[in-house]
């Protein structure tokens, strides 16, 4: 076995070009491969202000021309895009000191061009699906559903292994493609524990005051306002968490649902007790974050749940509603609170529990780190990532392709 | 001389006479020595592979089988021709001297795979989208244009078959004259052309 391993990643977006969960995993995933000695090639789409080749954190970035095609709709761009990626990625695999060894493709937005690259220069593919598009949509009904939902079960086929971010994605991406279990694997996402720490308690003490009176305890909600989130779920709670504990509810994020739900916390008279902030600055959300007595992700529908884990490195007490990803990332009664979806007089307990009782809610914040510390590490993710690597050229290696 | 001709249509299928067009042409290489391939589409033969008089005929068809144009269906089908290409590529010790790729439909995979193996590009032109849209240009026509002009940037030579032709792709384009060829159609002092082109293009990439 050669002691160098290449990677080639290729992503729609990485910072700063953010636009969902995937730039942020790829940054942090390519980062800490890089670490443990992968050299970490990522092609991605341009962004206005930043060059088209750097250097970051040992990872080297290169971003192609992707706005170069006009294009009639957005999967049409895709494609495009996937041309001019993949001819780009192809000069740079060539050129590059070491030869590629494997490539590794973050949804079907890159489908075609990881496609490409694994037959041209005939090395494995690997994919992480982050999301589907039967998932997404709730089935595919329209031509270009149906167009999307057939280039992601290529792609899928042409890996040599799938990746998920969670058990229940695995399940789901399995049954939307019908592909046998042993392609799967399953290697959590991570969270960035670094930006948590070092914070001085006179800075959390001026958030706290700038956000609630000193009497009241901090109920952190952080995500779109959209129905499949629950908000309404925690809205509807208040009033019997209110009987019990002096709290302050932070509403964080923004979604259609904004105007209903201001005018219920009106009717209800609760207008000072829960707060809409909109969207916040990265750093007050950390802060808040950090002070939040207790975090609550309320989902109806949740593939992954990362604002959970944020808030598990942020030292904040959670309370889930037990589905999708968020059944998997907490232990009910150890790292946190898990309730029954859908269900306000459930939630209204789980919340209740942890702010009346400073022992227990320390004790799960204590679990809760431990956990994030042993399976949520980009550390160890980028570990477990590097031994599929491995384990897939090792297969190769006995391929008529080696 | 190793040659590979990327067309989207080729007997059985024919769309227009660019299918029968490249049957006798690459008919005529193999006479002159030059080993052909041909990499096209068929959606009932997929994958089939076909010696006929010496001509290597491969096949593929596009495993997305919903589309919302002729585009997505084209740039999606660019991956299984790369494919095949590259297949005949890995396979073959002795270097593929060029890709000669009629009209814009396979421009994507030829473009590929000349910056993964440095193998130049002849781009044959039978019509351009301004003539075939009567000059619109909405986005859609506009997206093939563009893929044509990544194939006129990109590729070695041109070859048409009129001066209209060449005046047209210079008006349009900007190509630069010396860089476009002009062959009649099939007779053999074309396919002689055809050849010394074939050569002009693969001495110039040896002496790089």
């Amino acid at each position: 076995m050669k002691k160098d391993l290449n990677v080639m990643m290729l992503s729609w977006e990485f910072p700063p070009r953010v636009i969902g969960g995937i730039s942020p995993h790829v940054f942090f995933l390519s980062k800490s491969l890089a670490e443990i000695g992968v050299n970490v090639h990522v092609v991605t789409c341009d962004f206005p202000g930043v060059p088209s080749h750097e250097v970051i954190d040992n990872v080297e970035v290169h971003r192609i021309d992707s706005y170069k095609n006009p294009s009639p709709d957005f999967a049409t761009w895709v494609y495009l895009m996937n041309m001019n990626m993949q001819k780009e990625a192809a000069a740079i695999a060539r050129k590059a000191k070491n030869k590629i060894d494997v490539f590794h493709a973050h949804d079907w937005l890159v489908a075609t061009a990881g496609i490409g690259l694994k037959h041209v220069f005939r090395k494995p593919l690997l994919v992480t699906m982050h999301s589907t598009e039967m998932g997404r949509r709730d089935g595919v009904h329209s031509q270009t559903e149906k167009m999307i939902h057939e280039t992601e079960a290529w792609l899928t086929y042409e890996a040599w292994k799938v990746i998920c971010c969670s058990d229940y994605m695995v399940s789901h991406v399995r049954w939307a493609f019908g592909l046998p279990e042993d392609k799967l694997v399953m290697i959590p996402n991570g969270v960035n524990r670094q930006v948590y720490k070092d914070t001085k308690s006179k800075d959390k003490k001026t958030i706290r005051s700038k956000f609630a009176l000193p009497d009241e305890k901090i109920v952190l909600y952080v995500g779109r306002l959209v129905y499949e989130k629950g908000i309404h779920i925690l809205v509807n709670a208040a009033p019997k968490i209110l009987e019990k504990v002096n709290a302050k509810f932070i509403i964080v994020g923004s979604g259609y649902m904004k105007e209903q739900l201001s005018s219920i916390v009106k009717s209800m008279n609760l207008e000072k007790k829960i707060l809409f902030t909109g969207f916040v600055e990265d750093d007050v959300l950390l802060e808040l974050q950090k002070c939040a007595d207790v975090s609550v992700v309320p989902s109806l529908f949740e593939p992954f749940g990362i604002v959970a884990l944020e808030a598990m490195a942020a030292g904040s007490p959670v309370v889930v509603s037990d589905t999708g990803g968020l059944s998997e990332i907490v232990d009910h009664d150890s790292t946190g609170i898990k309730v029954y979806p859908n269900n306000p007089e459930s939630l209204a307990w789980g919340v209740t529990t942890i702010l009346l009782d400073k022992k227990y809610s320390k004790h799960i914040r204590k679990k809760a780190n431990k956990k994030i510390r042993e399976k949520y590490d980009w550390k160890k993710i980028a570990a477990q990532t590097k031994q599929i690597y491995l384990s897939v050229l090792g297969e190769y290696s006995k391929s008529f392709w080696a | 001389m190793q040659v590979l001709i990327f067309s989207w249509e080729y007997p059985p299928r024919k769309i227009g006479q660019l299918a029968e067009y490249v049957e006798v042409l690459s008919k005529k290489l193999v006479e002159k020595g030059i080993k052909t391939y041909v990499i096209t589409y068929h959606d009932f033969l997929t994958g089939l592979v076909e010696n006929k008089s010496g001509v290597m005929i491969v096949r593929v068809a596009n495993p997305v089988r919903n589309h919302t144009s002729v585009l997505t269906w084209i740039l999606t089908l660019n991956q299984e021709i790369e494919r095949a290409a590259a297949n005949i590529i890995h396979q073959h010790k002795e270097k593929i001297s060029l890709i000669n790729v009629y009209d814009w439909h396979f421009i994507p995979a030829a473009v590929t795979l000349k910056s993964a193996f440095g193998i130049p590009i002849l781009y044959s032109v039978e019509s351009l989208e301004d003539q075939r849209s009567m000059k619109a240009n909405n986005p859609y026509n506009m997206a093939i244009k563009s893929i044509e002009w990544l194939g006129f940037y990109e590729a070695d030579k041109i070859c048409v078959k009129t001066n209209a032709m060449k005046n047209a792709i210079k008006r349009a384009y900007n190509v630069p004259s010396k860089k476009i060829e002009v062959l009649g159609s099939i007779s053999s002092s074309d396919i002689e052309g055809l050849r010394k082109v074939f050569s002009t293009i693969t001495r110039g990439k040896s002496k790089r």
